[in-house]
């Protein structure tokens, strides 16, 4: 079924209000729709089988007396018997939790017509935020390069500056640069951030972004299908991709290795017709190779801003969706050079923001571009000779000693000099065991 | 008739003199042993009858008593066969009194009569100084290592010895033989088996890692995924060392005479050990300990050379961390109700492992691990363990070009040279090697050019260099500079050196915690 067919008693039934404060009414569909989500054993699938057509009370007392046709095996009965579904409400309102059915008005209305819709959605935040612009996902790998982290975090800055969604899903890496640069806009009039999670609302995973989770809540909204409590596991983060990529009217994946769960999304995107991009990537770094093998496979490339506004501007053309938030002021005809691309490209040459431009102002120079900050205070003239070699031997992806070694024919010493001096330049980025040019 | 033979019997890694007392009287016959006797000893019993028998030497049809002296001491082995058959043969008139004079027994005797090898024959020896011993021909060598040559007399079957004895025959003349006993289990590290650094193509890198380690006996850790080579790098750090010296080399040869290690031909160890425990390895094999007897563990067995602990995140953790005093202190007391055993373990250390489960991290980008995962895997070698690696590197595997080519790399010998000499001017400085330099000598020993003083605040400034880690970085670039010949001053080329040879561990294993 699709949650859009409601009938009368239905409609009736839902349309309570559904934040927080709405919950507690007992024996609610509400309360009932929640309880049903955390029962041990649920799965997505499970819920909307179980949702079909019938409302959560109705389903949750057939459910509780053995009878429901989708529960053949009363594989819940007992479960269902014990748990007071009133007692599950309040959990959700004093977490801060939103409950929303798939009939309900608070439900995001893009999901509404997908086939693999959650029949019951979780957030915390302003669940309404996710209409207030174009959304475009931002997703890729969790041990992501310094190139993948900064392309991320300045698309997710440029496209949130102009006014669109930037949907990911709070994990390390490339999901993680995307909401923090869609949060760094620095300008009052940004998109808000939506984030799509795979645990409980209450499990914030990995710890290390709690900081960055809370601000993604304040500033936007964080969804999820799973109860509250749940944990990760494997299964739960391509469940959540689906989520991301429905949500979104393009996906850019940013980096992604081969098999990566980035590619997930960008599968269940193709599978909705909703357009996949890929940044291009070295094809040295296996950190790229899922997402040159999507522009293989004829995925559109992203070199910045401007060529996901033009996806999400043909994307949104052929819909008869509700006023695109994309205002024709956003974009302005004027090209700020030439482009190869045959499409006409909409440029936001009013919105330029400081590093953007410093970033381009680079593109002349021979070093590859890195934050504006470095780029002033780093001046190739004063490197040694031997700097010179080790800068010219390495590459974008990350460069071990030995093949530094190798390339230069330099002595260790000499090379770990080099090197020290080019990190403390500003010219190269190092890790364990590793250098990269910017 | 009451015959008494000095004998000894291993206590811990060390001999004890014993006497071994045989009684024959009128009574009816029968056989007994008494003074803390261990099964083996007990059983002895059958051996040495059916050794006379065979040997076609009488056995007396009356009371026999046995007893070991001190009677305190639990005397285990079988090396008490020998001496109790002589006594027998004494106290039953079989043989002179005369002929057995100054002569102390160790052996073990086969139902044919033959003589077999024990093991720890050199400090069996060692507590028989002052006699001359008479050991099994398989046992010879180690038995004259720490005596002069005229005090041992071997033998290969009890008849052979006791026509010796009775003066019918002349001893057999000693000489050297190859390692023997294949019962006892694997060889020591053997030069030739183990490969030359030429094999080795490309890894420019690791190799100067590996050569800094031999010359300043630095800990190495390397990190790196499956097939890049780090078992056969490591298997080639024995080879750059030189060979031990003549104390050191004597301590090895106990310790591995004691754990029943084939000797080499002359009985001397010269060549630094290479032992590569299994990293199921339990921590009593690993420490030493035991019930019956104290054994030494894998950390004395590579005494004086290189301890390999390959995939050395699957180790137990415990192991690990019982590493971490005996490296500090160079040798492990191990303590159990029946008394303390004080081994050495002095080694080098060298650790190889993944740097996450999947094999394939470290770089960006690379690695499916989740986050806990590795976490866990991280985790698993303790801060102070790692702490204990001076010299850590990523380790890649080779590129294509340099496989395929045919240039070989340098040679060991090229490189043992170079270490020789670092280990040389190390000994100026009165220190076996760079690495053992005191923190208080560090001022005196490792004099710094301007550049070099001014690179290591910069990095003490900037948080990538600890206080801890100051000390290790001035002995690492005092082994480069050691190295390049670069006479006493330490330069900032040095220094670059070796922090880019001490990468964070923590960081190397893809996990900065």
């Amino acid at each position: 079924m699709t949650g859009i067919q409601t009938t009368a008693d239905r409609q009736a039934a839902t349309d309570v209000p559904v934040s927080a404060s709405g919950i507690g009414r007992p024996g609610s569909d509400v309360a009932c729709g929640a309880a049903l989500a955390g029962l041990p054993g649920m799965t997505p699938v499970r819920l909307a089988k179980i949702l079909d057509d019938v409302n959560p009370v109705r389903a949750w007392q057939e459910l509780a007396h053995g009878r429901h046709p989708a529960d053949e095996k009363r594989r819940f009965m007992n479960a269902v018997r014990k748990i007071d579904p009133d007692v599950v409400a309040k959990d959700y309102e004093r977490a801060g939790v939103s409950v929303h059915l798939r009939t309900a008005s608070s439900y995001p209305p893009v999901l509404r017509g997908d086939p693999g819709a959650p029949a019951v959605l979780f957030s915390r935040g302003a669940p309404s935020v996710v209409e207030a612009g174009p959304r475009v996902a931002i997703v890729g790998t969790r041990s992501a390069t310094t190139y993948g982290l900064q392309t991320a975090s300045e698309l997710a800055r440029d496209l949130a500056s102009a006014g669109v969604v930037v949907v990911s899903g709070l994990a390390l890496g490339i999901d993680g640069a995307a909401h923090t640069g869609a949060l760094r806009t620095g300008r009052l009039d940004a998109a808000p951030p939506v984030a799509v999670v795979g645990t409980g609302l209450d499990v914030v995973y990995p710890k290390s972004n709690a900081s960055l989770w809370r601000e993604v809540e304040d500033h936007g909204v964080v969804f999820s299908e799973a109860a509250l409590g749940t944990t990760p596991r494997t299964r739960v983060f391509p469940a959540r991709n689906r989520i991301i990529a429905a949500l979104s009217d393009v996906v850019v994946v940013v980096e992604c290795q081969l098999g990566g769960g980035a590619l997930y999304t960008a599968e269940a995107a193709a599978r909705r017709s909703i357009p996949v991009c890929a940044v291009p990537g070295s094809v040295r770094s296996p950190a790229s190779a899922g997402t040159n093998g999507l522009l293989v496979d004829g995925c559109t490339p992203v070199r910045d801003v401007d060529d996901v506004l033009t996806a999400v501007a043909l994307s949104r053309c052929g819909r008869d969706s509700p006023a695109p938030a994309v205002q024709a002021s956003t974009f302005v005809a004027a090209k700020g050079r030439d482009r190869a691309s045959p499409r006409s490209t909409p440029t936001r040459s009013a919105r330029e923001t400081k590093s953007t431009s410093g970033r381009r102002q680079s593109q002349g120079s021979p070093l590859p571009s890195g934050p504006a900050s470095v780029q002033l205070s780093f001046d190739p003239g004063v490197l040694s000779d031997d700097a010179r070699t080790v800068l010219a031997a390495l590459e974008g992806s990350p460069t071990t000693m030995d093949a530094v070694l190798r390339r230069t024919g330099l002595s260790l010493a000499r090379a770990a000099a080099a090197c020290d001096a080019l990190v403390r330049a500003g010219a190269v980025d190092t890790g364990p065991g590793w250098w990269a040019t910017r | 008739m009451i015959a008494t033979i000095p004998s000894a019997v291993l206590v811990g890694v060390n001999g004890t003199r014993i006497s071994v007392e045989v009684h024959v009287s009128n009574g009816l016959p029968g056989f007994t042993v008494v003074g803390l006797p261990d099964a083996a000893v007990r059983e002895s019993r059958d051996r040495v009858r059916a050794a006379l028998l065979s040997s076609g030497l009488t056995w007396p049809l009356r009371r026999v008593t046995v007893n070991l002296a001190p009677s305190g001491v639990r005397k285990g082995g079988a090396g008490l066969d020998l001496p109790i058959a002589i006594g027998v043969l004494v106290a039953s008139g079989e043989l002179d009194r005369e002929a057995v004079d100054g002569l102390a027994f160790v052996g073990e005797l086969g139902l044919d009569g033959s003589l077999r090898g024990i093991t720890g024959m050199v400090v069996l020896a060692e507590a028989l100084a002052g006699h001359t011993v008479v050991v099994p021909e398989a046992s010879a060598n180690e038995a004259r290592l720490p005596a002069a040559d005229g005090d041992v007399r071997s033998a290969g079957c009890l008849r052979l010895l006791v026509e010796c004895l009775a003066g019918r025959r002349p001893w057999p003349r000693l000489r050297s033989h190859p390692p023997s006993a294949p019962h006892r289990g694997p060889g020591p590290w053997d030069p030739d088996d183990s490969g030359d650094l030429a094999d080795v193509t490309g890894q420019p890198f690791a190799r100067r890692a590996l050569e800094v380690a031999a010359a300043g006996g630095h800990h190495l850790l390397l990190v790196g995924p499956p097939g890049s080579g780090k078992t056969m790098l490591a298997m080639r750090l024995p080879g750059l060392l030189p060979d031990l010296d003549r104390p050191t080399g004597l301590e090895v040869s106990r310790i591995h005479s004691v754990a029943g290690l084939p000797l080499p031909g002359d009985g001397l160890v010269e060549r630094p050990p290479f032992r590569a425990p299994h990293h199921g390895a339990s921590p009593v094999s690993m420490i030493g300990g035991g019930t019956a007897w104290m054994r030494p563990g894998e950390i004395s067995l590579a005494h004086g050379g290189v301890l390999f602990l390959d995939e050395m995140g699957e180790f137990s953790t415990t192991v690990l961390d019982a590493l971490r005093q005996p490296l500090e202190e160079g040798e492990v007391r191990v303590s159990r109700a029946r008394g303390t055993a004080t081994f050495p373990a002095r080694l080098l250390m060298v650790g190889a492992m993944n740097p996450c489960p999947c094999g394939e991290g470290g770089l960006p980008g690379a690695c499916r691990c989740s986050v806990g995962a590795k976490e866990r895997y991280a985790r698993r070698l303790s801060a102070p363990l790692l702490d204990r690696f001076d010299l850590a590197i990523r380790v890649d595997r080779p590129s294509v070009d340099d496989l395929i080519s045919s240039r070989p790399g340098e040679p060991t010998a090229a490189v043992a040279t170079r270490v020789a000499e670092a280990r040389a001017q190390a000994a100026r400085r009165g220190v076996r090697s760079n690495a053992e330099l005191p923190g208080p000598q560090l001022d005196e020993s490792v004099p710094m050019s301007d550049g070099a003083a001014a690179l290591l605040e910069l990095c003490l400034r900037d948080g990538t260099l600890s206080a801890r880690g100051l000390h290790r970085v001035r002995r690492i670039a005092r082994t480069v500079a050691d190295l390049d010949r670069a006479g006493d001053t330490v330069h900032a080329s040095h220094v670059h050196e070796a922090l880019v040879l001490r990468s964070r561990r923590g960081a190397l294993l893809g996990f900065d915690g």
